[in-house]
């Protein structure tokens, strides 16, 4: 069977910099929700531009449906793949439909008004994100969270099989967090859409994702002589394991089970009384 | 959800606008210095014999300049439209990125060397200004280019940079040109209309109407564009590309409203503000719209720059400068509270 996305030997550095990623290899199917964690500069939003085909990987190859990300269109790959990134206001005082019906963009014919069928796409996707109401409203009156709902109902109307994520919540608060990861596993499946998040927050990654890329920052702080972040790949619950996250992440956590699902609690100088390890859940 | 913009909702709106337009060009083609009557114009149109100075006045001075203006007026408007969309900035008017300084200096090379040849758009002076604006402009998007990518950013700082320097050899310059040089250029750089030949004004409205419609065809790029470059390319837009083009159409009508008139200020700037608070930010019909009333506004301001000191007149230049200044002030208050609301 097809990969959906295939990674191999990926690797990236900035023209001086240190090299960010090394040979990275992953397989992603159809239908998968993966999320890519990892500490601050682990290179997750360098390796989310790369597969969006923003910038070019300094060897290695992404295929994306069985084609190098490179040899396609920017308006085919507009068709295969959206991005959401954290939201924003924009300069511009568009309203919530006009930026949902920018979605359409790679549809649009030489004069650029959409059809019927592109309204369609976009009066579904404001449906499905639940929207409808802010439609004529402009993005700067809405709320952090709704305009974010907005960014992901663009996505939709975009009707791409595949769909990026650049931290999408780290701006919102708790309820919006979950609302937003809650519309994406919809989207996963009612849609079939594949889904590929880079996020902070590692419990909503190991609640909400399938499978889990774990990218870890040089252990050295002295990037140049450093070969490079390594990564870990697999089921969530493989990945996120309370050793794994601790080594990764560099700090001491708490960690315990819900269902088949762990959560993780950073604990930091001032935590006070730190929790008993052994009795913690941590029975992995 | 309000209706949706459809080729012939625009249609409509453009309509209107151009009826607003056309109705301004008609009123402001009467009122003048001299009185003109409208049978005596009619009766020259019939009768080509018979000396009639209603009639020559008309076709020969009045509607010619007015055209020059609407113009002008169309051009700065629509590049003013599409150099905010390409800089993200609402602020951003054809003056920021050199035009001004560059066109200057050109005119005033022209006036020293004295020059006199002529180009197509007449004096050498309109000539100079318009190859130099051009140039100009390129060259910010070079040291932009070079000094950042392209980065907004330093796009804008390298129009600051470049106007800065032009003007201190503008100023430079200045103190070498005689009383009469002196005179003819101050006049242009304040933006004076004046009417032109017949090929002038055909040549000049083919390259402005180009550009106007090659930028309605980007309109919805434009769009998206004002998202940022990365989200662009991902909603299949060049970013690259769509930068490239529109900046280059827009510097071309730019530079040939330059070459037509001198320096007329804020038009860019205030004329697609106000219409962006009527039609909103869409681009699609935002620089069709602004074209044309950018056109109805210069019209305007250059028949009150003819007849309010009348026989004497002012460069139409000031009288943009008066009205543009104060609403500008007026709307960078109102943008600077609301982007201060939302930090």
């Amino acid at each position: 069977m097809n990969a959906c996305i295939e990674v191999k030997d990926l690797c990236f550095a900035y023209r001086y910099g240190a090299s960010i990623l090394t040979n990275l290899n992953f397989r992603l199917d159809k239908g998968v929700f993966l999320s890519i964690a990892g500490p601050n500069g682990a290179g997750k939003t360098t390796l989310l531009n790369l597969l969006a085909g923003l910038i070019r990987p300094s060897s290695g190859s992404i295929i994306i449906d069985s084609k190098l990300v490179q040899s396609y269109s920017i308006r085919r790959l507009a068709a295969k793949v959206a991005f959401v990134r954290q939201e924003f206001v924009p300069v511009f005082d568009f309203t919530a439909a006009q930026v949902v019906s920018m979605g359409r963009t790679p549809y649009l014919g030489a004069l650029a008004f959409e059809s019927e069928a592109d309204r369609k796409a976009i009066t579904e996707a404001f449906e499905m994100t639940d929207t409808a109401q802010f439609a004529d409203r402009p993005l700067a009156q809405l709320s952090g969270g709704e305009r974010q709902q907005i960014f992901i109902a663009r996505a939709l109307a975009q009707q791409t099989p595949i769909l990026f994520l650049d931290e999408p919540t780290s701006f919102l608060d708790m309820k919006h967090r979950v609302g937003i990861y809650d519309l994406l596993k919809q989207m996963q499946l009612e849609k079939q859409k594949t889904i590929v998040a880079v996020t902070h927050d590692i419990n909503l990654c190991s609640q909400y994702s399938d499978m889990t890329l774990l990218l870890s920052a040089p252990a050295s702080c002295c990037r140049k002589t450093a070969a490079g972040a390594s990564y870990t790949f697999g089921p969530t619950d493989e990945i996120l394991t309370a050793e794994q996250v601790e080594k990764v992440f560099g700090v001491e956590t708490f960690s315990g089970k819900i269902g088949q699902r762990s959560f993780f609690l950073p604990l930091g100088k001032f935590t006070g009384e730190r929790p008993d390890k052994t009795s913690a859940g941590e029975n992995l | 959800m309000t209706k949706p913009l459809t080729l012939r909702w625009l249609g409509f709106k453009i309509l209107l606008c151009l009826i607003i337009l056309s109705t301004v060009m008609s009123v402001c083609s009467m009122i003048g210095t001299q009185k003109v009557s409208l049978p005596a114009v009619l009766i020259g149109l019939l009768d080509k014999q018979c000396q009639n100075t209603d009639y020559d006045i008309f076709v020969r001075v009045r509607v010619p300049r007015i055209i020059v203006a609407a113009l002008v007026g169309a051009a700065l408007a629509a590049s003013g439209v599409a150099l905010q969309a390409i800089l993200r900035n609402p602020l951003a008017e054809p003056y920021i990125l050199g035009i001004s300084s560059g066109a200057a200096l050109g005119a005033i090379t022209a006036a020293l060397l004295g020059a006199s040849w002529r180009l197509w758009a007449g004096s050498p002076i309109s000539a100079a200004a318009f190859l130099f604006a051009l140039g100009t402009v390129w060259l910010v998007w070079l040291i932009g280019h070079l000094a950042g990518g392209s980065s907004v950013i330093s796009l804008l700082l390298a129009g600051v940079v470049v106007n800065a320097f032009f003007s201190a050899v503008i100023m430079l310059l200045t103190n070498l040109l005689n009383s009469q040089q002196l005179r003819s250029t101050t006049l242009w750089l304040m933006g004076n209309i004046t009417e032109k030949d017949f090929s002038t004004l055909l040549l000049s409205a083919i390259l402005i109407v180009i550009g106007i419609f090659g930028l309605f065809i980007l309109c919805h790029k434009l769009n998206v564009l004002t998202f940022g470059r990365a989200e662009a390319q991902s909603l299949g837009v060049n970013p690259r590309a769509v930068t490239l083009i529109a900046f280059a159409l827009a510097s071309l009508v730019t530079a040939v409203a330059v070459g037509l008139s001198g320096l007329v200020g804020f038009v860019g700037l205030i004329v697609p503000h106000s219409v962006r608070l009527v039609f909103g930010p869409d681009h699609r019909q935002l620089l069709p719209a602004s074209a044309i009333i950018g056109a109805a506004f210069v019209v305007a301001c250059d028949t009150v720059a003819r007849t309010i000191i009348a026989p004497a007149q002012l460069p139409v230049g000031v009288i943009t400068a008066v009205v543009g200044g104060p609403v500008f002030l007026l709307l960078l208050a109102r943008s600077s509270r609301k982007l201060g609301g939302l930090r």
